[in-house]
């Protein structure tokens, strides 16, 4: 019993992780007490000395000096201030009226609006949910498929995820140990991409099916003209003008992320305040949000901290490595295992804990197989969104349905009785949205210059960018993926452009 | 069990404080870090003193308000398949979890970290970055933090036991996680 205990330590310390964690108690305590049983058992077993709890109070000051994450409240504040200010709104609907007079109109302001606003989130509920709140009454107003309008809106809620400059980005650098800046960068264009397909599928059925996503009626087009170009220049360019300079700076690398963040948020606020939109409560309510939201991430990190300091200490590290570097298919095997493993996780477990959990077992070995840390990061965060709207577990999908009308209501304005919205419909509004996530997630395998290009621009050789290449992409011409990886630098990822066959999720 | 609850009520007005008084440096923390911006920039001057407030500002704001956040019952639980408990279930899961997890997870960190700010303090420990702050006023926040936790957790447990004695009614917001906004969805669970 005891040898058996000794010998299987980090697998059954994994397993009571997942149990600890489906009790339901806040995760970042269920991890830290996880993290301190199993210290004292190994104690107990002699496997660990019993100075390794001595460590715990300098690694939470490690945290606290972390300059990455300090951009973390930053971006959360700039988020709520535009959000709760009424900007985010004026956003959506200036771009509604723009776009009102095409069909599918208010779902193009809606993808956009998701994208743009991909700083004020970490955490897909939120967006979700003000979109939600926003736009589903106004696209159900003027008769949108419920299917297409909740597609639309659950699927632009998770956006936040992947567009720079998204906490989760941040947070998913830090834990890879590459700079947020390079992180921005691999992220946009597959993000830009995503939105166009959105974009594109909008398109699609806007042709296909004209009446399910009809243009705006004209007396519902209250702004015209030089009104309308008011509008334009004094609700949506500004925010606008904010999120590009905060973006600008970080790419050209003129500011830290923290540097942009503060100067983002300070943005905001100024913005705030010219539009007379900013009042006590106002700031208040943002400053409390973004307290509470800062403390449990960050007690989150401290959660697994313990955890991970313990799971090392019995080799739980070396006990993944040997599991993922072990299966069939090598680089291929581990990636397809890695992607289905985060995918299914992350019907249960929320974009933080699967950063602070997972992401840091999974880093070094993807480093040790010499794949590129940033592809890497990109194609997690592609791959948890498109877990996030799908159904049944998604959770933007529940929290949609949380804000979705429940029953018949009439609507205040045209004084029509609207249908309430089924859960069918919102599940079978995400099909569409997640096959192209998944389409996108094998488009970021396929090439992974989408990712690596804009980082690595100098050291791609057009030559190198062969079809027939060996179908591992980081070792150029090798055929041992275990072989030494790629000095530092080089082009990981960006030589080969076939590659491994896009995991099929179903 | 009155007596109790008394001192539970009295330790919810002390998290409650400390959480409104601390979201303030929220604001404060956008201000000195975008004014260091701004200077590196146009001054091209940076002092490593300003760029440590930074993260002794959020160090504060996330260790502080941990209690605070606790009380409103933010930091995030996966509620997939606890959710579908009913109330009373989950009020014990929860008891169990504050017995079990947090008590006797933030009990040892305050015990650990308290000897850690102590010997800083005694040996008036500066930050090894030229022109840095003293270190002290951050390595007490470890301590102070998970001070705050614990009371938190042990109102939470009086105010859980209450309920299942059947002394209050009611307390505090409940499901909880995954929705750090004051636009909360109703549990997971509950959604479908």
């Amino acid at each position: 019993m005891v040898e058996f205990l000794i010998a299987n330590m980090a697998p059954i310390m994994f397993g009571a992780l997942v149990f600890f964690l489906l009790f339901g108690y806040p995760v970042a305590f269920a991890l830290a007490a996880n993290g301190i049983v199993f210290g004292l058992i190994g104690i107990e077993l002699g496997l660990l000395t019993p100075a390794l709890f001595q460590a715990l109070p300098e690694r939470i000051f490690g945290i606290m000096a972390n300059d990455t994450l300090l951009a973390v409240p930053f971006f959360t504040f700039m988020g709520l201030i535009l959000e709760r200010s009424g900007m985010a709104e004026d956003l959506l609907d200036t771009i509604g009226q723009l776009f009102g007079p095409l069909r599918g109109g208010l779902a193009y302001a809606v993808i956009f609006v998701g994208a743009l606003l991909a700083a004020t989130t970490g955490v897909v509920a939120a967006s979700v949910i003000s979109m939600g709140l926003i736009s589903l009454p106004i696209m159900l107003r003027y008769g949108y498929d419920p299917r297409i309008a909740t597609g639309a809106i659950a699927a632009s809620g998770t956006l936040a995820q992947i567009i720079p400059p998204s906490l989760v980005l941040i947070v998913m650098a830090d834990q890879l140990g590459r700079s947020v800046g390079d992180m921005y960068e691999g992220a946009l264009i597959p993000g830009l991409v995503l939105t166009s397909l959105y974009a594109g599928y909008i398109f699609l059925v806007s042709i296909v099916r004209p009446s399910a996503v009809p243009a705006l009626p004209p007396e519902a087009r209250t702004l015209r003209g030089l009104k309308l170009l008011y509008r334009v220049a004094f609700s949506l360019v500004p925010p606008l003008v904010l999120i590009f300079l905060v973006l600008g700076t970080i790419f050209l690398g003129i500011a830290t992320p923290t540097e942009g963040g503060a100067m983002g948020a300070a943005g905001a606020l100024l913005l705030a305040i010219v539009n007379r939109r900013l009042d006590l409560s106002l700031l208040k309510q943002a400053m409390d949000s973004t307290a509470k939201l800062s403390s449990f991430v960050m007690f989150i990190l401290v959660g697994s901290t313990v955890f991970g300091l313990v799971f090392r200490g019995v080799n739980g590290d070396l006990w993944v490595e040997h599991l993922l570097t072990g299966l069939p298919g090598g680089v291929i095997g581990f990636l397809i295992v890695v992607n289905l493993m985060v995918f299914f996780l992350a019907f249960f477990l929320d974009f933080f804990e699967l950063a602070f959990i997972i992401v840091p077992l999974l880093g070094p070995v993807a480093e040790k197989l010499g794949i590129d840390l940033i592809w890497f990061g990109v194609l997690l965060g592609v791959n948890m969104q498109t877990s996030f709207m799908h159904p049944p577990f998604g959770f933007a999908l529940f929290y949609l349905r949380s804000v979705a009308p429940g029953a018949d209501y009439i609507d205040k304005f045209t004084g029509k009785r609207i249908a309430k919205i089924t859960t069918g419909q919102i599940y079978w509004g995400a099909v569409p949205f997640v096959l192209i996530q998944v389409i996108m997630v094998g488009l970021v395998i396929a090439f992974p210059q989408m990712v690596t290009g804009s980082l690595h621009e100098s050291t791609i050789d057009p030559a190198d960018i062969k079809i027939e290449l060996p179908p591992m992409p980081y070792t150029p011409g090798g055929t041992d993926p275990f072989g030494a990886p790629p000095p530092i630098g080089a082009p990981g990822g960006s030589s080969g452009a076939f590659a491994p066959p896009p995991p099929v999720f179903k | 069990m009155q007596a109790l609850l008394t001192i539970s009520a009295g330790i919810d007005r002390l998290n409650q404080a400390v959480g409104r008084a601390v979201y303030w440096l929220v604001l404060l923390a956008v201000v000195i870090s975008s004014g260091n911006a701004m200077v590196r920039y146009t001054l091209n001057m940076s002092s490593n003193a300003w760029l440590e407030v930074q993260w002794y500002l959020f160090s504060a704001i996330f260790l502080l308000c941990s209690g605070y956040t606790l009380l409103r019952n933010e930091h995030i639980r996966i509620d997939i398949i606890a959710g579908r408990f009913s109330r009373r279930t989950q009020v014990w899961l929860d008891v169990v979890g504050i017995v079990l997890f947090l008590m006797p997870m933030a009990v040892m960190i305050l015990w650990l970290s308290w000897p850690m700010f102590k010997l800083s303090f005694a040996t008036g420990e500066m930050s090894s970055n030229a022109g840095g702050l003293v270190r002290w006023p951050a390595k007490v926040l470890v301590p102070a933090g998970f001070l705050l936790l614990t009371l938190q957790g042990l109102s939470e447990l009086i105010k859980r036991i209450a309920f299942l004695a059947g002394a209050i009614d009611d307390f505090g917001p409940q499901g909880g996680g995954h929705a750090p906004r004051e636009t909360k969805p109703i549990a997971k669970a509950e959604g479908l």
